[in-house]
């Protein structure tokens, strides 16, 4: 009798045809989003997987079941595995009586100057002393543009002019921050594409030599499939190129023009997805206050609306 | 460059589909799937995959097709249209046809999208070709614009016009474009702040520098790595000014650039130049049609690029 009942109760294991049709429907829907292709296959394969012979209710619709099991999935990844506490650590430095440095890296234009200024501001509200160091010295006006935030957040700024070895700048500004006692370095860093070797070497010199705190790169949520590669070939790079035994990656992401995309959030998801390092900051907008904390619920419930 | 690797996926699939020897409902669907893929890939978006598709599936009617009828080549002209809709109203290709005795150029669009570095990098291509360009930095915002402007124009020598103390980037536009006119320059190129669509008062701000300095031709920048949100950001540049051609810029990245086809959609014009690295002759002219061609794996038609 109990067999009959379970029969009618509908409850079969599912099996990969069942949930195809929902999982080819989320795809897209994540991909509208902003989520690379890529990420968006591998993360509906995992979420298959996941789904594949567990029992089925039949009150509820597959579409809702695989709609769950994706939410779960996605909230897995967003949440981040280790924390950072910046302001802990910034504590710890001075102690130790040294500066907490923190290097800003990425591609061309994606907002590290503007971000770093708003990171500086964020620092000061919480009574940190800090330095910015000019280090990126090839593109015009990037010095001056650093000046230009550097008076008006009233903190020091640090520049050896343009066409300097950056590496050898940060480390001047590092020595000359220990000396003031200031509590944080902020570097600035030219952009660079993923694929140009001597700058993503010089870059590698610029993390060996002055072993940064923290490692931040700087990626901007309009960024499409390149989301991937961009951070793929950055700690690919850095872990290459480094002259040490335990290289040092990226350790953390700062997303910016946050405010620019609507709902179309994906590439936080890619980002994350791809290096596995937590979103710290979200730019969301042009003045010193428009620097946030990743909201991973509205971030999940914005992908699958 | 990396535009061709989506050339090369989308011609290996029609390729597949020319060998085997029934061209039926499934074969056809496979190989538009592996299509899709590709200019999914590429950060085409979304909405103008699925009706290219589907388009294609109306036009190329299977059954209809006489025996003997060379269907690869029905479905590659097919996606040739497909693919080059809406290239052709633009129609304002290269500046200097060599009627006008001035042009005035602006240049908008996103932030960070490379519009300062193009601004010189057009300047100079003209220069070279012996016109007299001079640049205008109409950007109030973003700290440190004008100094960009000035070193880039300064290692060009060609001659610039900004402000330190102005705040109003529509005067400053005026001001610039006539002086430089009286000077005699026949190409006068107005760099602007980058700006969003969600940016209300910046988008208001451009709309009265584009009232006030009159351009000939307006110019969207945008950056090749752009995903999803390309469609959108350029539909509403368009809705605004009178965007007249497209510049895609970081060209020498990985990204695919299809976020330019969305734009060039949107904007119903036509991309010009791209631009491939930081350095101020890293800038190709570029023509959409043998573009898209390549892009569905026709092969170089007319050559692909100017150079
Ligand atoms: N709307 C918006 N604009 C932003 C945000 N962050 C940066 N921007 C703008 O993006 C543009 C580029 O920012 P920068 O800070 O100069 O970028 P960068 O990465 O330092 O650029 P390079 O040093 O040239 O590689 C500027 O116009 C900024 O105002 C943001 O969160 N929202
Ligand atoms: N690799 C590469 N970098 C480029 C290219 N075009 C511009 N850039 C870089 O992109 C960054 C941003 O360029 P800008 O010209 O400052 O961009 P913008 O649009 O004027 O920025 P805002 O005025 O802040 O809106 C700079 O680091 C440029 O050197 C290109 O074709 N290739
Ligand atoms: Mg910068
Ligand atoms: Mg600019």
């Amino acid at each position: 009798f109990s067999s009959v009942f379970s029969s009618v109760a509908g409850k079969a294991a599912l099996d990969k045809s069942d949930v195809e049709p929902a999982l080819k429907a989320l795809k897209e829907r994540l991909m509208t989003k902003n989520v690379a292709e890529e990420i968006a296959e591998k993360l509906c394969e995992s979420v298959s997987a996941s789904l594949l012979g567990r029992k089925h209710g039949s009150f509820t619709r597959i579409s809702s079941t695989v709609q769950v099991a994706m939410e779960e999935a996605l909230t897995r990844i967003l949440t981040p595995k280790r924390s950072i506490d910046i302001l802990r650590d910034v504590h710890a430095a001075k102690e130790q009586g040294r500066p907490y440095v923190i290097v800003f890296v990425g591609v061309n234009g994606v907002g590290k100057s503007t971000n770093l200024a708003k990171v500086a501001y964020w620092l000061l509200q919480h009574d940190a002393s800090v330095m910015l160091a000019a280090c990126d010295t090839f593109r015009s006006g990037a010095v001056e543009q650093l000046r230009t935030h550097a008076r008006r957040l009233q903190v020091e700024l640090f520049e050896r002019g343009y066409e300097k070895d950056p590496a050898v700048v940060a480390n001047d500004a590092i020595r000359a921050a220990v000396r003031n006692k200031t509590d944080v370095v902020l570097v600035d860093t030219a952009g660079r594409m993923q694929d140009n070797e001597p700058l993503m070497r010089a870059l590698s010199k610029l993390i060996n030599l002055n072993g940064p705190d923290l490692v931040l790169f700087v990626g901007e949520a309009l960024v499409g499939n390149d989301a991937v590669d961009q951070l793929s070939k950055f700690n690919q790079r850095l872990a290459d190129l480094s002259t040490s035994a335990n290289p040092q990656l990226i350790d953390g992401i700062l997303l910016t023009k946050f405010d620019t995309i609507d709902d179309k959030v994906g590439a936080a998801l890619s980002m994350v997805y791809t290096s596995g390092a937590p979103i710290m900051f979200v730019g969301c907008g042009q003045t010193y206050t428009d620097l946030k904390k990743l909201n991973v619920k509205q971030i999940v419930r914005s992908l699958l609306k | 460059m990396v535009l061709a690797e989506l050339g090369g996926r989308i011609s290996r699939a029609l390729q597949q589909m020319n060998n085997s020897t029934v061209i039926d409902e499934k074969v056809l669907n496979e190989c538009l799937n592996e299509i899709t893929r590709a200019l999914l890939q590429s950060d085409v978006q979304f909405k103008m995959v699925q009706s290219m598709q589907a388009n294609i599936k109306k036009i190329v009617n299977l059954e209809d097709l006489a025996a003997g009828h060379n269907k690869r080549k029905i479905i590659q002209q097919v996606g040739v249209e497909e693919g080059c809709d809406g290239d052709e109203e633009g129609g304002v290709g290269e500046v200097g046809g060599g009627e006008t005795e001035e042009e005035e150029t602006s240049k908008w669009i996103r932030k960070g999208a490379g519009k300062t570095t193009t601004c010189t990098k057009y300047a100079y291509h003209y220069q070279r070709k012996g016109w007299k360009p001079a640049l205008v930095c109409a950007d109030t915002f973003r700290a440190g614009a004008f100094d960009q402007l000035k070193q880039n124009a300064t290692k060009a020598k060609i001659p610039f016009y900004g402000s330190y103390t102005e705040t109003d980037p529509a005067k400053i536009g005026v001001e610039g474009v006539e002086r430089f006119k009286k000077e005699g320059c026949d190409l006068i190129i107005v760099d602007t702040s980058g700006r969003h669509k969600q940016e209300a008062a910046l988008f208001e701000e451009m709309r009265q520098v584009s009232e006030s300095t009159n351009p000939d031709l307006v110019i969207f920048v945008m950056d090749g790595s752009i995903g999803q949100a390309a469609y959108d950001q350029a539909l509403a540049f368009k809705q605004s000014v009178a965007v007249g051609a497209v510049i895609v810029t970081k060209m020498d990245g990985h990204a695919k650039g299809g976020g330019a086809l969305s734009a060039v959609s949107a904007t119903k014009s036509p991309i010009i130049f791209i631009g491939t690295g930081e350095h101020m002759d890293e800038f190709e002219a570029f023509e959409t049609k043998p573009f898209v061609s390549r892009l569905l794996g026709l092969g170089d038609l007319h050559g692909f690029m100017d150079k």
